[in-house]
Protein backbone atom coordinates (compact mmCIF):
# COMPACT_ATOMS: atom_id res chain seq x y z
CA UNK A 1 0.00 0.00 0.00
CA UNK A 2 1.54 3.53 -1.07
CA UNK A 3 -0.17 6.73 0.06
CA UNK A 4 0.56 10.85 -1.06
CA UNK A 5 -1.22 13.50 0.16
CA UNK A 6 -0.67 17.21 0.43
CA UNK A 7 -1.52 18.63 3.96
CA UNK A 8 -2.97 22.30 4.25
CA UNK A 9 0.61 23.91 5.33
CA UNK A 10 1.85 22.63 2.07
CA UNK A 11 3.62 19.51 3.33
CA UNK A 12 3.82 16.19 0.78
CA UNK A 13 2.84 13.21 3.24
CA UNK A 14 4.18 9.52 2.26
CA UNK A 15 3.43 6.49 3.33
CA UNK A 16 3.46 2.74 3.05
CA UNK A 17 5.78 1.20 0.13
CA UNK A 18 7.71 3.53 -2.54
CA UNK A 19 8.51 1.05 -5.08
CA UNK A 20 8.18 0.50 -9.25
CA UNK A 21 4.54 -0.23 -8.75
CA UNK A 22 3.95 3.07 -6.87
CA UNK A 23 6.39 4.83 -8.60
CA UNK A 24 4.11 6.35 -11.30
CA UNK A 25 1.33 7.38 -8.37
CA UNK A 26 4.22 9.48 -6.66
CA UNK A 27 5.33 11.27 -9.77
CA UNK A 28 2.05 12.17 -11.15
CA UNK A 29 1.06 13.50 -8.11
CA UNK A 30 4.94 15.41 -7.39
CA UNK A 31 4.74 16.47 -11.22
CA UNK A 32 2.17 19.46 -8.79
CA UNK A 33 4.37 20.78 -6.74
CA UNK A 34 6.21 24.08 -7.37
CA UNK A 35 9.44 25.66 -5.43
CA UNK A 36 10.33 24.39 -2.18
CA UNK A 37 8.27 21.30 -0.69
CA UNK A 38 8.64 19.30 2.68
CA UNK A 39 8.04 15.78 2.13
CA UNK A 40 7.45 13.81 5.83
CA UNK A 41 8.11 10.35 5.14
CA UNK A 42 7.73 9.13 9.10
CA UNK A 43 5.10 6.77 7.32
CA UNK A 44 6.76 5.57 4.68
CA UNK A 45 8.13 1.96 5.15
CA UNK A 46 10.29 1.49 2.24
CA UNK A 47 12.09 2.61 -0.77
CA UNK A 48 13.30 1.00 -3.69
CA UNK A 49 15.45 2.28 -6.15
CA UNK A 50 12.28 3.47 -8.47
CA UNK A 51 10.78 5.59 -5.59
CA UNK A 52 14.35 7.21 -5.80
CA UNK A 53 14.19 7.87 -9.37
CA UNK A 54 10.97 9.91 -8.37
CA UNK A 55 12.48 11.72 -5.09
CA UNK A 56 15.66 12.76 -7.57
CA UNK A 57 13.58 13.81 -10.78
CA UNK A 58 11.07 15.83 -8.86
CA UNK A 59 14.57 17.50 -6.83
CA UNK A 60 16.21 18.68 -10.00
CA UNK A 61 12.58 19.75 -11.17
CA UNK A 62 11.97 22.13 -8.76
CA UNK A 63 15.96 22.85 -7.68
CA UNK A 64 15.93 24.84 -11.02
CA UNK A 65 14.22 27.87 -9.25
CA UNK A 66 16.78 27.69 -6.49
CA UNK A 67 14.43 25.89 -4.06
CA UNK A 68 14.42 21.61 -3.77
CA UNK A 69 13.13 18.74 -1.22
CA UNK A 70 13.30 18.83 2.28
CA UNK A 71 12.86 14.89 3.09
CA UNK A 72 12.04 14.97 7.13
CA UNK A 73 10.89 12.20 9.46
CA UNK A 74 13.07 9.73 7.42
CA UNK A 75 13.77 6.27 9.13
CA UNK A 76 17.31 4.64 9.70
CA UNK A 77 16.61 1.86 6.89
CA UNK A 78 15.88 4.65 4.54
CA UNK A 79 18.35 6.99 5.82
CA UNK A 80 20.75 3.99 4.58
CA UNK A 81 19.54 4.02 1.31
CA UNK A 82 19.72 7.48 0.70
CA UNK A 83 23.12 6.80 2.16
CA UNK A 84 23.89 4.26 0.02
CA UNK A 85 22.51 6.01 -2.94
CA UNK A 86 24.34 9.41 -2.37
CA UNK A 87 21.17 10.82 -1.93
CA UNK A 88 22.32 12.07 1.47
CA UNK A 89 24.76 14.69 0.04
CA UNK A 90 21.83 15.93 -2.63
CA UNK A 91 18.99 16.75 -0.64
CA UNK A 92 18.45 18.19 2.85
CA UNK A 93 17.39 15.53 5.13
CA UNK A 94 16.14 15.43 8.44
CA UNK A 95 15.79 11.76 10.52
CA UNK A 96 12.92 10.71 12.75
CA UNK A 97 13.40 11.56 16.06
CA UNK B 1 9.62 -21.46 -0.34
CA UNK B 2 8.97 -21.12 -4.00
CA UNK B 3 6.80 -19.26 -6.28
CA UNK B 4 6.50 -18.25 -9.87
CA UNK B 5 5.17 -14.69 -10.86
CA UNK B 6 4.04 -13.03 -13.55
CA UNK B 7 6.27 -10.39 -15.42
CA UNK B 8 4.39 -7.42 -14.06
CA UNK B 9 5.03 -4.95 -11.55
CA UNK B 10 2.13 -5.66 -10.20
CA UNK B 11 3.26 -8.78 -8.55
CA UNK B 12 5.53 -6.79 -6.34
CA UNK B 13 3.03 -6.76 -3.81
CA UNK B 14 2.40 -10.65 -3.94
CA UNK B 15 6.28 -11.15 -3.89
CA UNK B 16 6.15 -8.90 -0.40
CA UNK B 17 3.51 -11.17 0.79
CA UNK B 18 5.34 -14.24 0.27
CA UNK B 19 8.65 -12.20 1.70
CA UNK B 20 6.26 -11.85 4.61
CA UNK B 21 5.66 -15.14 4.74
CA UNK B 22 8.57 -16.60 4.74
CA UNK B 23 9.62 -14.59 7.72
CA UNK B 24 6.65 -15.36 10.02
CA UNK B 25 7.07 -18.91 9.17
CA UNK B 26 11.10 -18.61 10.16
CA UNK B 27 10.95 -16.13 12.87
CA UNK B 28 12.88 -18.28 15.45
CA UNK B 29 15.67 -18.61 13.28
CA UNK B 30 15.95 -15.77 10.72
CA UNK B 31 17.29 -12.18 11.54
CA UNK B 32 14.25 -9.44 10.72
CA UNK B 33 16.42 -6.99 10.50
CA UNK B 34 16.99 -8.91 6.97
CA UNK B 35 14.12 -8.64 5.71
CA UNK B 36 14.42 -4.52 4.78
CA UNK B 37 17.21 -6.22 2.69
CA UNK B 38 15.48 -9.48 0.51
CA UNK B 39 12.57 -6.60 0.15
CA UNK B 40 14.54 -4.87 -1.88
CA UNK B 41 16.90 -7.15 -3.68
CA UNK B 42 13.97 -9.17 -4.54
CA UNK B 43 12.59 -6.18 -6.14
CA UNK B 44 15.86 -4.51 -8.02
CA UNK B 45 16.41 -7.50 -9.62
CA UNK B 46 12.54 -8.90 -10.27
CA UNK B 47 11.87 -5.25 -11.79
CA UNK B 48 14.97 -5.39 -13.79
CA UNK B 49 14.00 -9.16 -15.52
CA UNK B 50 10.70 -7.67 -15.77
CA UNK B 51 12.46 -4.42 -17.85
CA UNK B 52 15.24 -6.04 -20.14
CA UNK B 53 13.73 -9.54 -20.83
CA UNK B 54 11.06 -8.62 -22.57
CA UNK B 55 11.34 -11.69 -25.19
CA UNK B 56 9.18 -13.99 -23.49
CA UNK B 57 6.30 -14.50 -21.12
CA UNK B 58 7.74 -16.93 -19.06
CA UNK B 59 6.96 -16.63 -15.29
CA UNK B 60 9.54 -15.80 -13.09
CA UNK B 61 10.60 -17.94 -10.15
CA UNK B 62 11.37 -17.09 -6.89
CA UNK B 63 12.98 -19.21 -3.94
CA UNK B 64 14.06 -18.41 -0.65
CA UNK B 65 15.52 -20.48 2.10
CA UNK B 66 17.50 -19.95 5.62
CA UNK B 67 20.92 -19.55 5.66
CA UNK B 68 22.36 -19.62 8.63
CA UNK B 69 20.91 -16.42 10.86
CA UNK B 70 20.17 -15.21 7.25
CA UNK B 71 18.48 -15.69 3.74
CA UNK B 72 19.37 -17.27 0.39
CA UNK B 73 17.21 -16.21 -2.14
CA UNK B 74 17.45 -17.04 -6.01
CA UNK B 75 15.54 -15.92 -9.09
CA UNK B 76 15.03 -17.86 -11.98
CA UNK B 77 14.17 -16.20 -15.88
CA UNK B 78 13.11 -18.40 -18.57
CA UNK B 79 14.34 -18.34 -22.48
CA UNK B 80 16.72 -15.17 -21.81
CA UNK B 81 19.98 -13.96 -23.01
CA UNK B 82 23.02 -14.01 -20.45
CA UNK B 83 22.76 -10.54 -18.15
CA UNK B 84 24.97 -11.38 -14.97
CA UNK B 85 24.20 -8.29 -12.88
CA UNK B 86 27.66 -8.45 -10.91
CA UNK B 87 29.23 -7.14 -14.21
CA UNK B 88 27.23 -3.63 -14.16
CA UNK B 89 29.30 -0.21 -14.34
CA UNK B 90 30.23 1.70 -12.06
CA UNK B 91 27.79 4.61 -10.37
CA UNK B 92 28.94 7.91 -9.16
CA UNK B 93 26.85 8.54 -6.32
CA UNK B 94 29.30 11.49 -5.41
CA UNK B 95 28.49 13.56 -8.66
CA UNK B 96 26.33 16.77 -7.83
CA UNK B 97 22.88 17.13 -8.39
CA UNK B 98 22.80 18.42 -12.30
CA UNK B 99 24.85 15.21 -13.21
CA UNK B 100 22.76 12.96 -11.54
CA UNK B 101 19.58 11.20 -13.48
CA UNK B 102 17.19 8.96 -12.40
CA UNK B 103 18.17 5.21 -12.77
CA UNK B 104 20.98 3.23 -12.78
CA UNK B 105 21.00 2.85 -9.02
CA UNK B 106 18.92 -0.37 -8.35
CA UNK B 107 21.32 -3.45 -9.03
CA UNK B 108 24.33 -1.15 -7.17
CA UNK B 109 22.05 -1.40 -4.05
CA UNK B 110 21.41 -4.70 -4.16
CA UNK B 111 25.69 -5.23 -4.67
CA UNK B 112 26.02 -2.51 -2.02
CA UNK B 113 23.64 -4.24 0.26
CA UNK B 114 23.67 -8.38 -0.38
CA UNK B 115 26.53 -10.03 1.07
CA UNK B 116 27.08 -12.62 -1.59
CA UNK B 117 25.49 -12.75 -5.38
CA UNK B 118 26.23 -15.63 -7.05
CA UNK B 119 24.86 -15.81 -11.04
CA UNK B 120 24.44 -18.99 -13.06
CA UNK B 121 23.49 -19.18 -16.62
CA UNK B 122 22.49 -22.31 -18.61
CA UNK B 123 20.46 -23.63 -21.58
CA UNK B 124 18.60 -19.50 -21.63
CA UNK B 125 18.09 -19.85 -18.27
CA UNK B 126 19.43 -16.72 -16.05
CA UNK B 127 19.51 -17.75 -12.42
CA UNK B 128 20.93 -15.36 -9.90
CA UNK B 129 21.16 -16.15 -6.06
CA UNK B 130 22.27 -14.07 -3.18
CA UNK B 131 22.48 -14.44 0.85
CA UNK B 132 21.57 -11.74 2.98
CA UNK B 133 23.67 -13.15 6.25
CA UNK B 134 25.93 -10.84 8.08
CA UNK B 135 26.69 -13.04 10.65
Amino acid sequence: MFEIRKEDQGTVVVSGRLDAANAETALAFLDGVEGQCVIDMGGLEYISSAGLGVLLRTHKRVSTGGSGLKLVNVNPHIRDIFSYSGFDKLFEIEEAS
Amino acid sequence: MKKKFKRDFSELRNIVAMTEQFFADHENDIEPGYRNVVDLAVEELFVNMVTYNTETNEDILIEMSPHEHGVEVSLTDYDVERFDPREIGPVDVDAPLDERTPGGLGLYLVLKMVDSIHYEYRNRQSKITFIADRK
